[in-house]
């Protein structure tokens, strides 16, 4: 109960302005081994919760003030993507199915099956680690890119696009010994064990670019 | 007094026919004869004033000075004459005074004779000419009572109705005569008669002006509402002279208010009906909090049992916790039951086919909205039951509600038909058909994700309490068949 926890840990956040509601989740998770975090509203969750911290929310689809539905909606303005389990003790097909659409991970109906959450929130976390994960790659490959000068990162560039040493030479108006060793120094601060994952990260970096522009 | 040439005139005229006519008689007198003379001085001072007396006094004078007094036909006078002569002067001018001043006095009563004649006669064109307003003014009064779309009565200071217009008397179709007096009451409906008469003898005991809603009896036998209102008439000593009194048709205000006060309570008694779905949905809301509460601290209790070593310690906190939402739960049926004992149900006459028209009305925009159309087959000889109302509208709310959303699930023809009948000479059946291929009625069963098969429940209790049945069968193309009956009044 009072062991510690790694920060790395996921928290499953569980958001209902009923108290007993929230605490019957809280102690069915930690019965399991789960970290949570129980809030009476929205914005005390807002107040606690920050990007670092890996989790999933369960969120009761009527709260005081706001619904879940426009939670949700919210969330996604603010860019913020934790994965969301609904709950409701009156869900009906609409409601199910826009929130499914906007990306809920899961519906559950009051009283749900203990397999029924923790399916959902297994799945959750998972959706979480994962879009964590794909995110730390991209945030490495782009470190590293930055470390390059701006003279390998032209040679990365021309032979991601497929030039052979010789045609990347002509281009840069630089011997074809120059090029291999650029060539080398790359590979290395990539870290990128062939050519092949060199391609890869640069299409990554492309995405990267291109996504960034597209939110300006 | 008169100047100029007419006194001159008219003392010569009369001095000159004097003179004449004494002449005349001269052969037969032998004393100078005057008595002429004074006539003429009294004719001039008459007709020509002063002036022309004073003329004729010295005219006269000469003349006889000259034709009489010896000697004749000479302006010499001797002295025998002399005082003769002068007496006659005296004497001519008194009369010429006399006669003069007495004209002038008739004169004065002549002109203020005149004048009085004059104003005389002015007044009287004044008292004709108003005689002829009042009569005019009278006259467009008249007009304008007969013209204005109103009913219009006059009474005595006394209260005592004396005239009716024109259009009061073609509305009740009664002569003057049978209106007036003590009549008018009996146009009145009976049941206002007294309120009427006991309010308008207190208005004119008090001198207040007086209103008073009555029914009154028309021509074609029909009784229409009037707002009927009297104004005292007081005359300059504050005594009431008459009164006046108008009739207002109210008859459509009064029809309005009446389909408004139908349309509230209908309105509230839909309302506490409508309220049933909502009520089922919240009170489904209030026992699921605890129940999930209840069933994940289970589910965390034999987690914490079957743990290695088993965590007692929480697994003994978490079943605490299983009882404390349990007696949640109990705490929400019980007012639940509270809130169903809360109204006494009544027992009144009703007629179920009005009750199930209503219920269609009420239906129309939850059929719309889930694309049913609901029909009816009334048996229109159908006798009065002996239910609440209220409670019975509940029931086949309740149970077309839940035939609406089972039929919106599926894909057949959607359709449910309401059917009301006679049966077994003591009870009315109502068969709710819905046209659908699932489920058949089991209590606290339903198809729909929140809960109204409490609704149903509830339902079956009230037909029970109504010594009446409820119950379902399937159909056998598919579908449910909801029936209830309802015992007549006996």
């Amino acid at each position: 109960m009072s062991r510690p926890y790694d920060s790395r840990e996921p928290i499953v956040f569980v958001v209902d302005d009923d108290a007993s509601i929230c605490e019957g989740i809280c102690n069915l998770l930690e019965s399991v081994g789960l970290r949570a975090k129980t809030f009476g509203s929205t914005q005390e969750f807002l107040d606690n919760w920050n990007e670092d911290m890996p989790g999933c929310l369960v969120l009761d689809v009527r709260l005081p003030g706001i619904t879940g539905i426009e939670f949700q909606e919210e969330l996604a303005r603010s860019g913020i993507n934790i994965p969301i389990i609904f709950m409701t003790a009156h869900g009906d097909i609409p409601m199910v199915r826009k929130v499914m659409k906007a990306g809920a991970i899961e519906f559950l109906t009051k009283p749900f099956q203990r397999e029924e959450l923790l399916h959902g929130i297994g799945q959750a976390l998972e959706t979480d680690r994962a879009r964590r994960v794909a995110w730390e790659s991209e945030r490495s490959i782009q470190t590293r890119f930055q470390s390059l000068t701006s003279r390998e990162r032209e040679v990365m560039n021309l032979v991601t696009s497929g030039m052979l040493n010789k045609q990347v030479a002509a281009d840069l108006c630089l011997s074809e010994i120059t090029i291999k060793q650029h060539r080398r120094r790359v590979m290395e601060k990539m870290q990128a064990d062939s050519l092949a994952d060199l391609v890869r990260m640069a299409d990554k970096l492309q995405r990267l670019i291109q996504a960034s522009s597209n939110k300006r | 007094m008169e100047y100029g040439v007419r006194p001159s005139a008219i003392a010569g005229f009369f001095v000159y026919a004097a003179l004449l006519w004494t002449l005349l008689f001269q052969q037969g007198i032998s004393y100078p004869f005057v008595f002429l003379f004074f006539g003429a001085v009294m004719g001039s001072a008459w007709f020509g004033g002063t002036l022309a007396g004073l003329l004729s006094v010295a005219l006269s004078t000469l003349a006889i000075t000259y034709f009489f007094v010896p000697p004749v036909f000479s302006m010499s006078v001797n002295r025998a004459s002399k005082s003769y002569l002068v007496a006659y002067a005296i004497c001519a001018t008194a009369i010429s005074w006399v006669s003069s001043s007495r004209k002038r006095a008739e004169t004065r009563i002549l002109n203020s004779r005149d004048q009085l004649e004059e104003r005389v006669q002015e007044r009287s064109a004044e008292i004709q000419r108003s005689h002829e307003e009042i009569v005019e003014s009278e006259r467009q009064l008249r007009l304008l009572t007969e013209a204005i779309p109103q009913q219009i009565w006059r009474a005595a200071a006394d209260g005592t109705i004396e005239y009716c217009n024109q259009h009061l008397l073609n509305y009740t179709g009664r002569t003057a005569d049978r209106m007036t007096g003590d009549q008018f009451v009996s146009v009145l409906h009976g049941d206002d008669r007294e309120g009427f008469s006991e309010a308008w003898a207190n208005a004119v005991n008090l001198a207040v002006e007086f209103e008073d809603e009555c029914r009154i009896c028309g021509a074609d036998g029909h009784y229409r509402w009037f707002l009927i209102r009297s104004i005292p008439q007081f005359s300059t000593n504050g005594q009431i002279v008459r009164w006046y009194g108008t009739h207002i048709d109210i008859e459509n205000r009064h029809r309005a208010e009446h389909a408004l006060n139908l349309a509230q309570v209908e309105l509230s008694q839909q309302s506490r009906t409508l309220s049933m779905g909502e009520m089922a949905a919240s009170i489904a809301h209030e026992l699921n909090q605890p129940i999930t509460a209840v069933v994940t601290h289970a589910y965390a209790c034999r987690q914490w049992l079957a743990a290695d070593p088993p965590n007692l310690e929480r697994a003994s906190s978490t079943a605490e916790k299983i009882v404390q939402e349990s007696t949640r739960a109990s705490a929400v049926v019980a007012g639940v039951r509270g809130l169903f004992q809360g109204r006494e149900p009544t027992r009144e006459s009703a007629d179920i086919n009005r009750l199930v028209r209503s219920l269609v009305q009420l239906l129309r925009d939850e059929a719309i909205q889930r694309d049913v159309i609901v029909r009816t087959r009334l048996d229109t000889n159908l006798p009065q039951t002996l239910c609440d109302p209220v409670q019975i509208q509940q029931v086949m709310l309740n149970l077309a509600i839940n035939g609406m959303d089972a039929i919106a699930k599926t894909d057949g023809p959607r359709e449910l038909l309401i059917e009301s009948a006679f049966r077994d000479s003591h009870e009315i059946l109502i068969r709710m058909d819905e046209e659908t291929t699932t489920k058949l009625f089991v209590p606290f069963f339903t198809t729909k994700p929140h809960g109204a098969g409490l609704g149903l429940s509830i339902s079956r209790s009230i037909i029970e309490a109504h010594d009446g049945k409820l119950w379902a069968t399937p159909r056998m193309a598919g579908g449910t068949v909801f029936q209830f009956t309802i015992p007549v009044v006996s």
